[in-house]
């Protein structure tokens, strides 16, 4: 079943080179999509933030939802390709290339949503920290600004991760592909050669990015949540959201990558290097997410409920009993009843019931972001600003325009670079040898040469490996 | 640039041909930096190089990233100072909430130090010619000599052979 | 601020008058009942009972002007943030909408302009001069009529003389009726407004926050009691 080097290249290559009708038809949606939603933001700018559906007091619903769910499906790309990496999981190696595109897509379409959600959008510069001639500089207190800072770091960090690698098999693309293709592959692989200094600087690059990205991912999710915990109104402020939505973060992570595998596992056949053993190991994965999730979700309630505090248990019952209780129990549902047998039974955890479990997750942890903002800002602590909100077509266009976005930048990638990265896949294809070799230091005057020793010294040997 | 080199499926082979022509290298009139290997992935296990671990990246890496802190502590700190503003009955300098940015700041100093210096050392981008072959892509790993002098062209080649290679090309 | 909720009645004449002086734009029947009705000063109503046992007590809600407001730092451009003299400022031209203060504020006294306001011929000649006209996507509130704060301080400055207690009113405490409102200085312990705060009576709306509201509310009996209040 081993491929071999050539194999690899011509199965990876061959649909970066080559497409198909079906793939036309979907640049051809995810693009009308995205047209969609530069038409309805037009029209926003133009008309100003009423053609939504904000009101007072609930003056954020889908737009910071939106946020909140795309920032949180960028963890994909950090779980699986930095702790698997640092854990050096051979399995890891098909999947780290689609995992660390969703990573920068998703990223970047959270970045941009909070542009599009301003009041007076063409005035977004204002939050970036630059010498001004207003003679004030963005207020550094304010959550917002962590989430500048936070999401520039990550965004160039993970851009950084998911373009390294590419390197060498952009240099295999230029020497493999003919005419313009060649030239892009010369400019994108930076005139890559392959020899051992090269390969060795780019590891120990890769690994420091993967301990370096960790940390970043952990701290985007907190700080975003910390939108919400920093303020004193009921239900938001609490110190559970950080940990709580990295959890959520790396749960809806973990279930989207899952759908990015199984898509391309049939668009861009690719059964044999994306196998029924990746989706059983990330169903586990998900698994494990799926209950953590249940964990804090569990344990913000109890204590909300306990406590019975007057303004929060208003918020509470109407996410458990009243008006939102449709949508909330669908989350639970979506989050842990249908995901749980699919997962834990080993039978049903195959890439169809993976799959089916990474949608409804998917669903549901938008569901989540939905009813941790809405609910809060329909119910603060004066009974007289209570209020309700529905959903304008304005909202409900960019939602869908931002699925468009990453589906069309996602398909857009797949044809750049090979969505399986090639030289990590042969260099674990490839058994290590036994004796660990050690480098014969040059001989400047070739004195032993001439005494006739041919070979190097037998080594010690590394049974580690 | 002319130059000769082997292609080799087997890597055992490869660090054979390696050592051959470090070992014998002076003595033809070549220098260290004219042997060149070329691979499609990392042969870790296998020594084709002599500089294998030497590397400041990590050191440099924490180097940017107290760069980046140091730039974070005085940015916070001198913009909070420049237009004081109160609000919320914070003080104006909030080392608290200044320390969440110089945290960002510290790991995007980490992480662009990291990627300068794999650029500088790796030697990227290379515009000008050098010695490749598209037959590695196909698992082959390339050992070769960049302008060998003339007179050791004979000797080179057999080496080269004698370490297993099925062909000797030129480049 | 001081606001007697023995005395009001309810009548909400502060709230036109708020809307007159500060130029604020009328939403409408239908972006009222969209829930977009701007009223920087609202008159809270509640209500036990039916006719003729009905309980009934109305509370003038306004930006609290708190010395620990939440919705300052959370602004990322500095459009919310306390003056020296102890006022929560906003300023229309550096908000960008993102509206963050409005979500951090407890007491939901914070707007949003979510269409430009317009004002038909020729009510567009009783505009106050002395107060901008916000444009769309920005956030405003009360601002105790600062317009009428600045004015007073000039006046007293140009005839170099310290301001007099109950020498200016922002426009709600003057159209007040019943005189339910009283405003002045809270730093000067002589003032009525410090006066009327030391009582018994005094309380502050969600003061269990910690938000130090400025505004202090009389009452005699609380709601609680089910006593007339």
């Amino acid at each position: 079943m081993a491929k071999t080097a050539e194999q690899i290249r011509a199965d990876l290559l061959r649909p970066v080179f080559r497409s198909g009708p079906a793939y036309w038809l979907a640049v051809g949606v995810s693009g009308s999509m995205v047209l969609a939603g530069v038409f309805a933001f037009s029209y926003q700018v133009y008309h100003g933030l009423g053609v939504w559906g904000l009101n007072w007091p609930v003056f954020w619903a889908f737009d910071i939802t939106n946020f909140v769910f795309w920032i949180g499906i960028s963890h994909a790309g950090t779980l699986i390709s930095a702790i698997l990496r640092l854990a050096n999981a051979g399995w890891r190696r098909p999947v780290t290339r689609c995992a660390e595109a969703i990573t920068v897509f998703a990223l970047s379409i959270g970045a941009i949503i909070p542009i599009c959600h301003l009041g007076r959008p063409w005035l977004f510069f204002w939050l970036v920290p630059y010498p001004s001639e207003r003679h004030i500089w963005p207020n550094f207190r304010s959550p917002l600004l962590w989430d500048f800072f936070a999401i520039l770091t990550y965004l160039t960090g993970s851009t950084i991760f998911l373009f390294l690698p590419i390197i060498p098999d952009a240099a295999a693309a230029r020497d493999l592909a003919h005419g313009w293709r060649k030239k892009l592959y010369a400019l994108l692989s930076l005139g890559w050669q392959g020899n051992p200094k090269q390969w060795h600087r780019l590891e120990s690059a890769m690994h420091i990015m993967a301990i370096a990205i960790i940390p970043v991912a952990v701290s985007v999710h907190t700080i975003v949540s910390w939108d919400f915990a920093m303020t004193p109104v009921p239900m938001w402020h609490s110190t559970i959201f950080g940990p709580y939505f990295v959890c959520g973060a790396i749960f809806s992570g973990v279930a989207a990558l899952i759908l990015a595998m199984a898509l391309l596992r049939k668009f861009l056949h690719l059964e044999e290097y994306l196998e029924p053993i990746h989706f059983d190991h990330m169903g586990k994965l998900l698994l494990t997410m799926s209950l953590l999730w249940f964990y804090f979700t569990f344990a913000e309630r109890l204590t909300t409920w306990y406590g019975n505090d007057v303004a929060e248990m208003s918020v509470f019952w109407s996410s458990i009993r009243q008006n939102f209780a449709p949508l909330f129990w669908t989350m639970v549902t979506c989050n842990l009843i249908i995901p749980f047998p699919l997962l834990a039974i080993k039978r049903f955890r195959t890439i169809t019931g993976t799959v089916i479990a990474s949608s409804t997750i998917v669903v549901g942890m938008w569901i989540e972001r939905f009813l941790i903002i809405v609910p809060t800002l329909e119910h603060k602590f004066l009974p007289y600003s209570w209020g309700t909100y529905r959903p304008t077509w304005v909202e409900i266009t960019l939602m869908v325009a931002g699925f468009g976005m990453m589906a069309l930048l996602y398909l857009l990638f797949s044809k750049l670079v090979p969505m399986i990265s090639m030289w990590e896949l042969e260099a674990g294809v490839r058994k290590a040898p036994i004796y660990r070799h050690q480098a014969v230091a040059f001989e400047p005057s070739g004195a032993r040469a001439r005494a006739g020793v041919r070979e190097a010294e037998p080594l010690a040997t590394d049974l580690s490996r | 640039m002319k130059a000769l080199y082997a292609l080799y499926s087997d890597p055992d082979a490869a660090q054979r041909a390696v050592n051959a022509l470090r070992l014998s290298g002076g003595s033809l009139g070549i220098g260290e930096r004219q042997i060149v290997v070329v691979t499609a992935e990392p042969f870790d296990g296998y020594d084709f190089s002599d500089e294998h671990s030497r590397t400041r990246i990590f050191l440099l890496a924490s180097l940017g990233g107290v760069v980046g802190a140091l730039f974070g502590l005085w940015f916070t700190r001198f913009t909070q100072l420049a237009y004081p503003l109160p609000t919320g009955g914070m003080p104006v300098v909030t080392s608290w909430t200044n320390g969440i940015i110089i945290y960002e700041l510290t790991m995007l100093g980490a992480i662009a130090t990291t990627l300068i210096t794999l650029l500088i050392t790796a030697g990227l981008p290379h515009f000008g010619e050098q010695l490749s072959d598209p037959e590695i892509w196909h698992g082959k790993i390339l050992v070769g000599v960049t302008n060998p002098p003339d007179r050791a062209r004979l000797e080179l080649e057999s080496q080269l052979r004698q370490a297993g290679a099925a062909e000797v090309k030129t480049a | 601020m001081v606001i007697d909720l023995d005395r009001c009645t309810g009548c909400e004449a502060c709230v036109v008058a708020c809307h007159a002086e500060n130029n604020i734009g009328t939403a409408g029947p239908d972006q009222a009942a969209r829930g977009r009705a701007m009223h920087w000063i609202r008159v809270e109503r509640y209500w036990e009972g039916e006719f003729p046992n009905a309980r009934i007590r109305f509370q003038p809600v306004l930006c609290q002007q708190c010395d620990d407001a939440p919705c300052e730092p959370v602004c990322p451009t500095y459009a919310s943030y306390h003056t020296p003299e102890g006022l929560n400022a906003q300023v229309y031209n550096r908000c960008i909408g993102t509206r963050f203060c409005a979500n951090a504020c407890p007491y939901t006294v914070r707007f949003l302009n979510f269409y430009n306001p317009q004002w038909d011929k020729p009510l567009h000649l009783q505009l106050n001069p002395d107060v901008s006209v916000r444009s769309v996507g920005i956030m405003e509130k009360c601002t105790f009529c600062v317009q009428r704060i600045r004015s007073a301080e000039i006046q007293a400055e140009g005839e170099k003389r310290e301001l007099k207690d109950g020498e200016f009113n922002p426009a709600c405490v003057q159209s007040c009726a019943p005189r339910a409102m009283v405003f002045g200085d809270l730093n000067d312990p002589n003032s009525e407004v410090s006066r009327l705060a030391r009582s018994g009576r005094a309380t502050k709306l969600l003061g269990e926050l910690g938000t130090k509201p400025n505004v202090n509310y009389l009452q005699r009996e609380s709601w609680e009691n089910g006593k007339n209040g």
